[in-house]
């Protein structure tokens, strides 16, 4: 096995108010992990953790504020989080267009892709009105489905299994895991831990500050 | 870039009764304001007012209007700045193109007046478009540079606003800047604001069909070229704190 990403002694931390640098909150420091290929981690940890900090940091969009974070050559990284990443004026199918082109697709692929998510996401008519019209079920349906859309080799996947009713949790989850499946390794962020530990091959808990190995499933 | 400017684009039409039909009444009904305050109500005395006018507001309000978007582009855009490593100058700059697209229409709409004010077509004309490029690298630089300092300080929203209607008094829009008496007085004004030279360059071109000056030009060129040299360096190397800041603010 090769290491797809390497985190070596990665601290992080934040000014304690955004809007003054009076001070800092240490998230986590002198974390070492080492992600090989066929990896299928799972994180596990309280609220305000760092879990979704340390994915960003594999993800490429933070630097961390000490040690060193490397990627294999050739690795391509991508976080899929129900975050609000989508622009209100705009109809669903346009914003899930424009998440497959800011993911890495060509126009051909992204408009490719546009009918599994319309059939995913189950949003019927609602799919070429503008978002600011959804509910927030929607948008998180809209927003599960379009973050499948890209051919990254890691997949990091904060917390993306709260989605909808039970129809399409199942839904989600068997899509997740299928996909968890195609890629060189992934890793996963939720609270529901037994979900983790039945579909990850080892299982980290992110506690005050530090990564520690779980018992493994 | 470009798929999300014309996207937005779309879905900004569709707000609108009159859809993209905005895109040139909007600019028609600020110069019509201009005219009836500065020309009906206090009497400027120029025979050609409409056109002056039309050339300096047409061109300011595309600079105006632009910079003023894009300086919220980045906060605007937080959550896709949380998901994806995405290069951060796309988000002002798509801005930028999608003020471009629109100011198509508004060079159109401002050849069709003076094609209707007897103004006769020339070769100069096609100076238009170096010069809608130079205004286009202005924009760019400065959108850009907006949307930054907003990222450090949101005060900095304001501080653009106030800056715009600053500018507005100071780039000869309604008046000319030939009308400046001391001649060092203008010729740091043009140097200092980029915007009232090139408004000077519009009327130059469009107006008076003559060529413009090329030092005048290239000193708007230059300057446009080094604010947006010094943008693209500053996001190159305050990549990764842009994000930092506009998840956490």
């Amino acid at each position: 096995m090769s290491a797809l990403v390497t985190l070596e002694h990665v601290g992080m931390h934040f000014a304690v108010r955004p809007d003054h640098e009076s001070g800092k909150h240490t998230v986590f420091e002198g974390i070492n992990l080492i992600l090989d290929e066929g990896d299928r981690l799972g994180i596990v940890g309280r609220n305000g953790a760092g879990k979704s900090t340390l994915l960003r940091i594999m993800a490429k969009i933070y630097a961390p504020a000490s040690g060193t974070v490397t990627w294999a050559p050739g690795v391509t990284v991508s976080l899929l989080s129900l975050g609000l990443g989508f622009k209100n004026d705009l109809t669903g199918r346009d914003n899930a267009y424009l998440a497959g082109l800011l993911q890495g697709l060509t126009k051909h692929d992204a408009k490719q892709g546009l009918a599994a998510i319309e059939d995913f996401c189950e949003l019927g008519d609602y799919f070429d009105e503008p978002v600011k019209t959804y509910s927030a079920g929607m948008r998180a349906r809209l927003g599960f489905a379009t973050a499948l859309l890209n051919n990254a080799s890691v997949l990091l996947i904060d917390e993306v299994l709260s989605v909808g009713d039970k129809n399409f949790r199942e839904r989600a989850r068997e899509s997740l895991h299928q996909r968890m499946c195609e890629r060189q390794a992934c890793v996963l962020v939720s609270h529901a831990d037994t979900y983790i530990q039945s579909v990850c091959s080892k299982t980290m808990n992110l506690e005050a500050g530090a990564l520690i190995p779980c018992d493994t499933p | 870039m470009n798929a999300m400017a014309t996207l937005s684009l779309k879905a900004d039409a569709q707000r609108y009764f009159f859809g993209y039909l905005w895109w040139v009444l909007e600019p028609l009904l600020w110069v019509g304001v201009f005219y009836l305050v500065f020309e009906i109500l206090l009497g400027t005395g120029r025979t050609d007012f409409l056109v002056f006018l039309a050339v300096g507001k047409l061109t300011f309000i595309w600079f105006s209007k632009t910079v003023s978007q894009s300086a919220n582009s980045l906060l605007a855009n937080r959550g896709l700045i949380g998901k994806m490593d995405a290069p951060k100058w796309l988000f002002p700059l798509a801005i930028c193109h999608e003020g471009f697209y629109k100011q198509l229409a508004v060079f159109a709409l401002l050849i069709v007046l003076l094609l209707f004010k007897a103004y006769t077509p020339s070769v100069v004309w096609l100076w238009l478009v170096p010069l809608a490029v130079t205004q286009y690298l202005l924009i760019v630089g400065c959108g850009m540079l907006a949307a930054l300092l907003v990222c450090v300080k949101r005060d900095f929203q304001l501080l653009v606003q106030l800056g715009m209607v600053f500018l507005l008094f100071v780039s000869g829009i309604f008046w000319d800047v030939d009308s400046i008496g001391n001649a060092t007085l203008r010729e740091n004004l043009l140097l200092v604001n980029p915007m009232a030279s090139l408004i000077d360059l519009y009327r130059t071109v469009l107006m008076e069909g003559s060529a413009p000056l090329p030092t005048q030009w290239l000193t708007v060129l230059v300057e446009s070229v080094v604010i947006l040299a010094f943008t693209v360096w500053a996001y190159r190397a305050l990549h990764y704190w842009i994000a930092r800041r506009v998840v956490t603010q």
